[in-house]
Parts: C-alpha cells; sequence; structure tokens
C-alpha cells in the first residue's frame, strides 16, 4: 500500500477525534475513561494471575483429578471452580498456567515488533532514501505473507518451543509496528522542532532519541497493546492447528480440548470459558489501545 | 504516471521473488527433502536403496546448491507446471489440488467479504448519521466485541449455537452437493469470517463519514435544502469509500489467514486445510504453490486497490 | 524403472502400510481423524481371520458372532426373517478415514478399505458367526494332512466386473501379485517356498503349497480376509502401469465401481449379475469423515444412513440411542503403547518394565476407555478360549518404577539414545530420557500422550513429545525409529493370524515385528501353535505365549479396541447373509460389514 494513503489514513484517523468532539457540540476534555481503567484491571488481574501461578494456590495444571465412579468431565464447583476438562484437568489452573505461555508470547513478540519494527521504522523516516528503500520492502515482504500462513511454516519446520513461536510471532509483529512508525517519524521530521533542532546543528542521533523517540513510541506502544491481542490470538490459532507449544497448556490447546461438536454440546465450559477469557483479555488490550491512542492523537492535534 | 506503474510492477515481481525464495528456502534447508520424497528409505544403505535414492536426487536436482534448485523450481513454476504432491498416493500433480480446493476458499472468501461489506455499510452510514447517540455507542461497542474476538472463539461458538444447539445451518460441508446447498452450507463459515472483518469496517467508515460530514460543502448542500439522506448517500458516502476500498482489500489477507482456522473448524476442504496438511507433511510443492499463489493474489489486489484510488483521487498519483 | 515409478511404488507401498496402521490407528482409541497412530490391523498376511479350517469348534474370537450382531439388533422388524427385502435404495456410509486405492493386492487395507472391498470383492472363503471358516467364492478348501498343502476348487460360470472369467490363473495372478508387492508381500513371503507355492491342477482347481514342514491348520481363515479377496487379474496388470486405477477396483462382487467425487465419495452400484444371488441396494456410497462426532451427527440426522467407529465416547452415545441398530465387536484389537528394543535405553528390560511400571493404567482406561472399551492385559478377551487369567498388565507402580530407573541409570545412564539424537544420553540427572511418538494431528492422541506422560514424568521419565503426520509415523516405526509409540493390534480371529507381528523372520530393514524382539523360544511356539489341531493342547500354548509376551515388557496393554457398525432403522438384512449352501455368515467384524443381503426398508 502506498504511503500517501497510510499518511491519509492516520490523518484522518486523528482528525476523527477532534471532530468527535466537535459533534458533540463542546470542547469535551479528553480523558481516558473508566473503560480504560476496567480493562487495565482485567489485564492487571490476568497478568498477575499468569505470572505468579506457581505460587498461587491453583490445582497442577497436567494433573488427572479423577472422582473414581464420577466420569469427568466436572461441571465448575467448589473444587474446580471453572470446571474440569474431559482428562479431568482443573480449567483454572489451565486458564492462569496457560496464560504464562500465551502472555509471554505476547510480550515477546511486541518487544521484538517494538524494538526491531521501531528501529527500522525510525531509520526509515527519518533517512529516508535507501534505508526507506530496504526497510519498506522487507516490511512489505512480511505484510504479504498471510501471517498464520508464516507462522505455520516456521513452526512446522522447527521444534515447537516457547521459543520459536514467541520469535515467529515476533517477526510477524515487526512490519506493523515499523510501518506505523515510519509514518509517524516522518510526519514528525517535518515539524518545526526537528528543524529548529537541526538549525542549531543537533546531530541526527540527538535528534532521534531526544525529539522522535518520545514522540514516536507513543502511537507504538497504542499499536503495540493492539499488536499483543493479535499475537495472543495466533497462538490460539496454531494451537487449534495442533502446532502450538509442546507441553504444557496454552489458552489455544484448553480451548481446543473442549471444542469437539460432541463436547461442546455436552460440556460446553470447557471451551467456552477459556474463550471469555481470551475474548476479554484481547478486548482490553484491544480497548486500552484504542484509547491510550485517541488520547494521544487528541493531544496532539490540540498543539 | 507510466514511471509509477511499472515500478509497482517490478515492486510485485520483486516481492514474488522475494517471497518464494524465503519459502523455498525454509523448506529446504529446514526441512529434509530426501526423506520427504522417499520416507526412511533415504536413510538406508542397502544397494537397492542407493540407487532409488540417486535416481530421486537426479530427478529433484538435489544434488545442485540451493540457489540452482531454487532457479529451476521457479522457471518450472511460470510456466504452470507446479510440481507433484509428494506426499499423496500416485503423486498427483499439485495443479490438480489447486484446481479442487481454490474454488471453494475462494467461495468462503467472496461470500464473507460480500457480507461483511453489506453489513458494514448501513452500519457505519446509521452510526455515522447518529454520531454519538446511543445508537452510536452501542453500535461502537459490538463493533468493538467482533474484532477482540478471536476467530477460534468465534467460529466454534457460532458452530455450537448454529449447527448444533439450534440446528439452523449444515454441519458439514459436502462438495458433491448442488451449488445452492453448499452455498447454505459456508453461510456459517463465512459468517465466522465476516462478522470481525464488518466491525473493523464499520469503524474505518463511520469515521470517514462523520469527518466528510464536517466538509464545508456538505454544509452547503445542507443549506440548500438537500435532505440528510441524500447528503450522506451522495455525498458523504463516494469520498469515504476511498479508504474503505483500500481496507476492504486488505482484510482480503486476514480474511484467508482466518480461512485456515475456519476451515478446520467447520471442516472444510479448501486451501487454507491443503496448506496445513502440505506444511505438516513438508510437501513442499503443494506450499510453495499455495504460498505463491496468495502472494500474487495479495500483490494483486494491493494494485488494483492503488488503481482505483488513483483513478478517484488524483493527489495520490505520485509516490 | 525411472525414479519415479520406483519411488512411487514404495511411495504407494508404504502409504499403504501407512493408511493400513493409521487405520488401525483410527480403530484406536477415538479415531479423530485419520490419525491415532496404532497398528496396522493384521495386515492381512496370515491373515486377519484365521479360524479352524474344517474342524475346529467355533471359537468364540469372531467377533459379532456371540457378542452382537443379531443379538444387538434393536429395530423389531430386523428379526423377521420372513419380512420381503425391498429393491432400491442407496446406503450411505460414514468411514472413518478415507482411502487411496482398495487394491487387495497391492494395498495394505485398514477397515474403511476393507469395507469398501466388501462391496466389490469376494472372499474365497468366509467366517460363520462361530468362527468357521466356510467356502463362499470357492466351491471348497480343502488341507492335506499335514496342512502344509490347500487344495482350493472354484465355481464355476463366475466374471469378473470386466467380463474377464475367474478361474485358477486368475487366483495365481493374484497371489502372486500379493507376494511380489513390497508391503503386502511382508505378510505372504515368511510362509510360502520361493519356488513352488502355487499349482494349478485345472482350469478351476488351485494348490497352495506352504513351506514343508511348517503347516497352518487355520489357513482357511487367510482365505477369509484381505489375501482371499480375488480381483480381476485383467485390472491388476493395469494398476501396475496405472497407479490412479486402484480407485476403482474390479472384482466379482455384489457392487461394482461407479465413481469418486472430488470429496472422496465412492460410490458403488448394483452388479445385476451377481452370481451370488439377489442383491437389492441400487448404490453403496461411502463418504470419509474423520471427526467422529461429526460422524456421530450425520447419522442422527439421517443424513448418513450407517458408520463405523472405534470412539468409546461416541459408541456410548450410539448404543443410548434407540432408533439406532448397534453391531459391536470388541473382539478385535488390542490398545497399547509399544516399546522398540533396538535403541537404548528399551534394549534394557529394566528400562521397559520401569515405563510399564509408570504407565497410569487406571486413568487411561477411566479416561480414554470411558468404561466402554474393556480393559486388555493381552491379545485376548476374558471371553476368549486362549485367555490366560493369570497374566496381569504391570503398571500404577511409580515406586517400583523408580527403583527400576535408578538401577538402570547407575549402571547404563550413559549410552546414547540414538532416536532423541547422535549425541543424546539415556539418563540425565537420573531420569530415562524417550521420545513418544504417535500420529496426528488428532486431539484424542494428544490427550493420550499427555495423560502417559504425566504418569511417566512423575516416575523417572523425561518425555519428549514427537507428533508426526500419519505416514511419516508409522514409517519411522517399521524402521524403528522410535522408543515407544501408542499402537493397535492383534485382531486376528484366528491367533496364528497374529504370528507376522512376532516372529523372529518379520525382523529386517522394514520390521513388521516392530517391537524387533526376537524370542527363538516363542517362535517355536508360534509355529507349533499354528499346527496344532488338539484344542487343549492348543490352548495351552497360547496361554504361555501370553504370559512370555507379558514377561518381555513390549507392550503395554490399555484397552481391547471396541468397534461399533452403527444403522438407522430403515437398513435391513445387514446380517442375512448366508453362502451358496445357505450357511450363515458372520456380518460384522473389526468395524466393517458386508452389503449383499442389506437393503433399505420403504
Amino acid at each position: 500500500m502506498s504511503a500517501a494513503t497510510d499518511d491519509i489514513a492516520e490523518t484522518r484517523g486523528a482528525a476523527s477525534e477532534t471532530v468527535k468532539a466537535n459533534a458533540e457540540g463542546a470542547a469535551v476534555k479528553r480523558t481516558l475513561g473508566i473503560g480504560f481503567w476496567i480493562a487495565l484491571i482485567w489485564l492487571g488481574i490476568v497478568f498477575f494471575a499468569a505470572a505468579f501461578a506457581p505460587w498461587l494456590p491453583f490445582k497442577d495444571p497436567d494433573a488427572n483429578y479423577i472422582q473414581r465412579g464420577e466420569r469427568p468431565p466436572y461441571p465448575p464447583s467448589m473444587a474446580h471452580p471453572f470446571g474440569t476438562d474431559q482428562d479431568a484437568r482443573d480449567i483454572l489452573a489451565r486458564t492462569a498456567f496457560g496464560g504464562r505461555v500465551s502472555l509471554t508470547v505476547g510480550l515477546v513478540a511486541i518487544a521484538m515488533g517494538m524494538f526491531f519494527g521501531g528501529l527500522m521504522g525510525i531509520l526509515a523516516g527519518y533517512f529516508r532514501g535507501w534505508w526507506d528503500r530496504i526497510f519498506s520492502f522487507i516490511f512489505i515482504i512480511l505484510l504479504s505473507f498471510p501471517s498464520l500462513v508464516l507462522a505455520i511454516l516456521i513452526t512446522s519446520l522447527l521444534e515447537r518451543s516457547l521459543r520459536t513461536i514467541s520469535l515467529t510471532l515476533g517477526i510477524l509483529t515487526i512490519a506493523p509496528v515499523g510501518r506505523v512508525a515510519r509514518a509517524t517519524t516522518i510526519s514528525f521530521t517535518e515539524r518545526e522542532f526537528v528543524l529548529a533542532a537541526r538549525t542549531l546543528g543537533a546531530k541526527n542521533g540527538r535528534i532521534i532519541i531526544r525529539e522522535l523517540l518520545p514522540n514516536v513510541v507513543i502511537p507504538m506502544s497504542a499499536l503495540a497493546l493492539l499488536g499483543m491481542g493479535v499475537a495472543v490470538v495466533a497462538e490460539a490459532g496454531l494451537a487449534f492447528l495442533g502446532l502450538s507449544v509442546e507441553k504444557g497448556p496454552t489458552w489455544g490447546k484448553v480451548i481446543l480440548t473442549g471444542a469437539g461438536s460432541r463436547d461442546l454440546q455436552k460440556y460446553p465450559w470447557i471451551a467456552i470459558i477459556p474463550i471469555v477469557v481470551l475474548f476479554f483479555t484481547v478486548l482490553a488490550l484491544n480497548f486500552a489501545g484504542d484509547r491510550i491512542r485517541s488520547y494521544f492523537d487528541a493531544k496532539e492535534t490540540a498543539l | 504516471m507510466k514511471q509509477y506503474w511499472l515500478q509497482r510492477l517490478g515492486a510485485a515481481i520483486g516481492l514474488l521473488l522475494a517471497v518464494s525464495a524465503l519459502t523455498f528456502g525454509a523448506m529446504n534447508l529446514l526441512g529434509d527433502p530426501l526423506f520427504n520424497i522417499l520416507g526412511p528409505t533415504a536413510a538406508s544403505t542397502t544397494p537397492e536403496d542407493l540407487e532409488i535414492i540417486a535416481a530421486a536426487e537426479a530427478e529433484y536436482n538435489l544434488d545442485d546448491p540451493l540457489p540452482v534448485r531454487y532457479v529451476k523450481w521457479a522457471s518450472a513454476f511460470v510456466t504452470g507446471d507446479f510440481g507433484v504432491q509428494f506426499s499423496s498416493d500416485g503423486q498427483p500433480p499439485v495443479s490438480d489440488l489447486i484446481k479442487e480446493r481454490l474454488p471453494r476458499t475462494l467461495m468462503l472468501l467472496i461470500m464473507a467479504q460480500t457480507m461483511a461489506i453489506m453489513v458494514a455499510v448501513p452500519w457505519a452510514l446509521l452510526a455515522a448519521s447518529k454520531a454519538d447517540k446511543a445508537v452510536d455507542k452501542i453500535s461502537t461497542i459490538t463493533a468493538f466485541l467482533f474484532i477482540a474476538v478471536p476467530n477460534v472463539g468465534l467460529a466454534v461458538i457460532l458452530k455450537y449455537l448454529f449447527a448444533l444447539k439450534f440446528s439452523i445451518f449444515p454441519l458439514i460441508y459436502n462438495a458433491s452437493d448442488p451449488f445452492w446447498s453448499r452455498v447454505w452450507q459456508m453461510m456459517l463459515p463465512a459468517i465466522s469470517l465476516a462478522l470481525p472483518a464488518a466491525a473493523i469496517y464499520q469503524r474505518l467508515l463511520r469515521t470517514d463519514l462523520i469527518t466528510t460530514l464536517q466538509e464545508d460543502y456538505i454544509l452547503t448542500a445542507r443549506s440548500k435544502g438537500v435532505s440528510k439522506r441524500n447528503v450522506l448517500f451522495k455525498h458523504a458516502l463516494r469520498p469515504s469509500l476511498f479508504s474503505f476500498i483500500t481496507i476492504v482489500g486488505i482484510t482480503t489477507g486476514a480474511l484467508l489467514g482466518g480461512s485456515l482456522i475456519v476451515e478446520q473448524v467447520f471442516i472444510i476442504p479448501g486451501l487454507g486445510s491443503a496448506i496445513v496438511e502440505a506444511i505438516l507433511r513438508e510437501d513442499f510443492p503443494v506450499v510453495l504453490a499455495i504460498v505463491m499463489i496468495v502472494t500474487a493474489a495479495f500483490v494483486m489486489i494491493n494494485i488494483i486497490v492503488d488503481l482505483i484510488y488513483s483513478l478517484i483521487d488524483p493527489r495520490v498519483r505520485t509516490e | 524403472m525411472t525414479a519415479r515409478s520406483s519411488r512411487s511404488a514404495k511411495t504407494i507401498s508404504i502409504a499403504a502400510m501407512v493408511s493400513f496402521s493409521l487405520v488401525a490407528a483410527a480403530c484406536g482409541s477415538d479415531s479423530d481423524s485419520s490419525s491415532s497412530d496404532e497398528a496396522p490391523a493384521a495386515t492381512e498376511a496370515p491373515a486377519e481371520d484365521e479360524a479352524p479350517a474344517a474342524t475346529e469348534a467355533p471359537a468364540e474370537d469372531e467377533a459379532p458372532a456371540e457378542d452382537e450382531a443379531p443379538a444387538d439388533t434393536e429395530a423389531p422388524a430386523e428379526d423377521e426373517t420372513e419380512a420381503v427385502p425391498t429393491q432400491g435404495g442407496t446406503l450411505r456410509y460414514g468411514l472413518e478415514a478415507d482411502v487411496n486405492g482398495i487394491n487387495p493386492a497391492s494395498s495394505s487395507l485398514s477397515s474403511p478399505g476393507l469395507m469398501m472391498a466388501n462391496a466389490v470383492f469376494d472372499t474365497l472363503a468366509a467366517f460363520t458367526p462361530d468362527g468357521t471358516v466356510v467356502p463362499y467364492l470357492a466351491e471348497s478348501v480343502t488341507p492335506n494332512e499335514t496342512f502344509d498343502v490347500w487344495t482350493v476348487k472354484l465355481r464355476e460360470g463366475v466374471t469378473f466386473h470386466d467380463g474377464t472369467p475367474l478361474n485358477a490363473e486368475a487366483v495365481q495372478v493374484n497371489f502372486e501379485t500379493q507376494r511380489n508387492d513390497p508391503l503386502v508381500g511382508l505378510a505372504v513371503r515368511p510362509f510360502f517356498p520361493a519356488e513352488g507355492a502355487i499349482e494349478i491342477l485345472d482350469d478351476l482347481t488351485i494348490q497352495f503349497n506352504l513351506i514343508a514342514g511348517e503347516g497352518n491348520a487355520y489357513l482357511a481363515g487367510v482365505f477369509a480376509g484381505q489375501l482371499g479377496m480375488v480381483a480381476s487379474p485383467t485390472w491388476l496388470a493395469a494398476t501396475l502401469e496405472d497407479p490412479t486405477l486402484n480407485q476403482a477396483p474390479v472384482g466379482t462382487g455384489p457392487f461394482l465401481f461407479d465413481s469418486r467425487s472430488e470429496d472422496s465419495i465412492t460410490k458403488f452400484v448394483r452388479n445385476d449379475d451377481w452370481w451370488g444371488g439377489d442383491v437389492y441396494l441400487d448404490a453403496v456410497e461411502f463418504l470419509p469423515v474423520t471427526d467422529p462426532d461429526t460422524r456421530n451427527e450425520l447419522l442422527f440426522n439421517g443424513e448418513i444412513n450407517a458408520l463405523q467407529t472405534t470412539n468409546p465416547a461416541s459408541v456410548g452415545d450410539l448404543q443410548d440411542d434407540d432408533s439406532i441398530q448397534n453391531f459391536i465387536d470388541e473382539n478385535g484389537e488390542e490398545s497399547f503403547a509399544m516399546i522398540n528394543t533396538s535403541v537404548p535405553p528399551f534394549d534394557d528390560i529394566r528400562a521397559r518394565e520401569a515405563l510399564a511400571q509408570a504407565t497410569p493404567l487406571q486413568n487411561y482406561r477411566d479416561l480414554i476407555g470411558l468404561g466402554i472399551a474393556s480393559d486388555a492385559n493381552q491379545g485376548f478377551t476374558e471371553d476368549s478360549k486362549y485367555y490366560n487369567p493369570d497374566v496381569v498388565q504391570q503398571g500404577d507402580n511409580p515406586d517400583r518404577a523408580l527403583e527400576l530407573v535408578a538401577e538402570y541409570c547407575a549402571e547404563k545412564g550413559t549410552d546414547i539414545n540414538t532416536v532423541l539424537g547422535e549425541s543424546a544420553a539415556t539418563c540425565t540427572d537420573g531420569k530415562i530420557n524417550i521420545e513418544l511418538q504417535w500420529s496426528g494431528p488428532s486431539v484424542v492422541q494428544t490427550r493420550i500422550a499427555e495423560i502417559l506422560d504425566e504418569g511417566w514424568d512423575n516416575a523417572g521419565f523425561n518425555v519428549t513429545f514427537d507428533e508426526l503426520p500419519q505416514d511419516e509415523h508409522i514409517l519411522q516405526t517399521a524402521f524403528a525409529q522410535y522408543n515407544v509409540n501408542t499402537w493397535r493390534q492383534f485382531g486376528a480371529t484366528d491367533p496364528s493370524g497374529d504370528n507376522v507381528w512376532l516372529l523372529c523372520r518379520s525382523i529386517s530393514g522394514i520390521s513388521l515385528n516392530w517391537p524387533r524382539l526376537c524370542d527363538e523360544e516363542r517362535d517355536a511356539l508360534l509355529l507349533a501353535a499354528q499346527l496344532e489341531t488338539d484344542e487343549a493342547v492348543r490352548i495351552g500354548q497360547y496361554q504361555e505365549l501370553a504370559q512370555k509376551v507379558n514377561d518381555a515388557f513390549t507392550y503395554i496393554f490399555f484397552t481391547h479396541t471396541i468397534w461399533d457398525n452403527a444403522f438407522g432403522e430403515e437398513v435391513r438384512g445387514v446380517c442375512d447373509r448366508t453362502n451358496a449352501d445357505g450357511e450363515p455368515l458372520l456380518c460384522a467384524t473389526s468395524g466393517r460389514t458386508w452389503f449383499d443381503s442389506v437393503y433399505i426398508a420403504s
């Protein structure tokens, strides 16, 4: 897609927010909103449960808690708040421990995206010329693969470890983040304060780090949150195709366990509960990312 | 102008080359082509098997260095020779598989895009015309929900609700059924793909519409007495269509990825499931063929979108 | 032969072996997709079903016999043998997996394949519900005194669907094709001499000569299985040139091949000139549905009329539905974990026993068997006359496992487990490193792996998972590139049919003796038992055999495979098969049924 259409879309996006303010008839002070904080609380809970899962009072996610005489799966109860799956494994524990994998994958993905994508995007946007040609070309190649196909290709050829999957999804995050970084850098580079800095004789490196970076990081972060949601969903997709991490629960694997027609009909909680957790997490990430973007966009155009 | 299109074409070809080279390289370096063709015989040392190995190496140019093999493969590919399916009995040509599977995925994608557009446009018009009122707020939330829900989850839930619990839609896809039966069988899978796409389109179109509605000429038209509805349809919709078309083109890629999942959930023998199976079996020719087809499709769609864009909006003609 | 055709031949035979195994696997617990590893169900070789040739009393082991068939039928009309069969209708049958080629002489046919073969081919002999073997396509099947020369007299006036006449030469072509096939031949060659295995006595009489001195009193059973199916020699010759013809089989059976649609729906239409009498159905259509849940749904909705399944959960649902007729067979294969003894650590029996003791048998049986597939500890069911009640499958004993692991690691911890890598030690930090292999993707197989891992990991093993596409899985097993995998086997009607999986002579580059354990004493027992006509002695021999197998710790038995052929209530006549002399025949075994007597009530 041409850069021009990118830029126009970006500007339109920004304009919409200020326009919204006008449509409401009065200049509304932009806040992050209550929804943002709810989303943040949910994310906090999920991250906390995932990060400290081994020390929290969850059951063993792989153990089979069979009650002889009563065939699993067991519906939600005091002993198993989310119920168990067909192999009598506690779903709450599997969701918590599964979160460790899914969220790690998401975090690594955006870290890679922001670092490499950001680096390539800023360099491309600031220096233009050959930097731009090469990096943009790389971005386009990465974007031309349907991402899931690329992910499947790589994970099937290499071992199915947490590392491989995180790196693969990380590679896929580079291009989207990079492009935003590039577009934002371009629009900022033409601003007066950068020109001013240049005239004052500041070296490129200094300009990049002190002037551009702080400003570019923000839209990148918003996108990164969205990207994390995408990575988590992508892992679920891979798990559904049987290509996620070899051992241990992940959200995708937990969903897959309950997704057969028969199991879905008779024991819906096995798939539906993890789907709900996944859904709210992605929703929270998307929402938070979106709020951040519009908050900072509005501030920008207010300049 | 011509410069621009030549450049685009060049870039497109370059892209296809890069993608194919990467995929070819990955499969050959990370996988084991000899094993995929011959199975464990590849590791055997009996004289009879060694002959078979030598013959296979000759046939598939396995002795040549990687770049040479790539060139040979590429030149065959370009002339329509996609090779044979390594992992199928009798090794039928890859093009057979493609011919069989592509129409189904195409049908799925076309149905999904059509439904998404048909839902998104009126939805966006409604939301834009009632911006920030209750209707709009509800539709924003709904859109968010559909964007956030993962393909996997949505497909599974839809299948549970509408194919199992309420038996509205049939459970499986049957390729030998008549056309309209097949369309009905594809409805649920297409809906799973269409809903998130519709939400994305709606969000974008609504934003664009609102922006356009702020333009001066709209104000002029209204003051001249043109009805709100006419203003919306005739004056606001057209300019907003630019980015809409762009996003529709781009989303096709995401839809294709989504179709991999949907085809698994609803057990549809399309291109998506073909490539998943081929990758698992390391059936190189099939993987390469499908990747190339998909990439070529993307590139074409992008070019078409840019073409439409440039025809409509002269500002965009130069990079 | 160019590289391509030789490769294709190999690929086909290997694929056949694979599909065979697959089928076997698929037949296993929860056939999810055509994966589920498992072993090739008796590669037909000495065959699947071997029943005492002429004499022997009914062995119970012929599945449907006792346990289900007529008894199980719920539909009232079924029991009325007076009901007049209606002509017409198409039977739609849901299969577990897709079948790529139906050639009894060169495809290792799994249950779906054998089912389709039942429509198109006739076997020389057939089983009765009590397990005896009676002639079917042949007029008579007669052994000599030492059971190493068998004379088969064919029926007159039978032609194949393509007009070729059925005669001794045709049967010879079938035999030779089987023997020369790289895969199917593995099951034939060990038992026949290189020269003189076949003699044509006259146009309709053919003589089979086994290796002198190694008679098999139960060989007639072979003629009732895959190896007894007679295909048109003209067609056989054509398939050697063009393997895609395997999809369009030509036999003598009640139905002819009609078409195969894009999605592998294979259709057969009535053969009006069938030698065996009237055929009622207009057509039979086979539809592969790899997901067991979906297959059940289709039957409940009436979109198909019949299905086969081995998924215990599905079987339970089918049995709960009053409008479904169920034909259950539990006397076929067993599901087990299989251990490769040719690679460390499992070349040492202590490591093998440790694995067995560490296995969470009760969990597997509860979660996968669901009380529907019964527990197994040997290759015979409890109803079988050969059952040895003293054999106990060791397991659920993590303490004993840990002891053995410690002992093994102390002594051999530095051996190399080549399956894991060139320099992979067998022990790390006091735990034995192994790889569990299975065929996937399959939700059930993954569950099984996780259940096993949970037990093994807590009792001294570090388990690496290796999920492979079916074909590769079977190949790697055949070439002994595995430590332990999940498999299915031992479904022969007569136990001598399972010899090929246990004999020393099966071990070579490709080994049908998958664990590659060679026990000369065991071999002697096997060969003696196949010749033994005194039931009491034979029972003693097989009981001793079961104990030997148990002592070797090459198999960790889980459950008996349960097969269910389920029909909608409109389907009749499934068990009305008879041969030309009016003898009622076995109608459902190991997931397959026949079609000559079936009709759809209007």
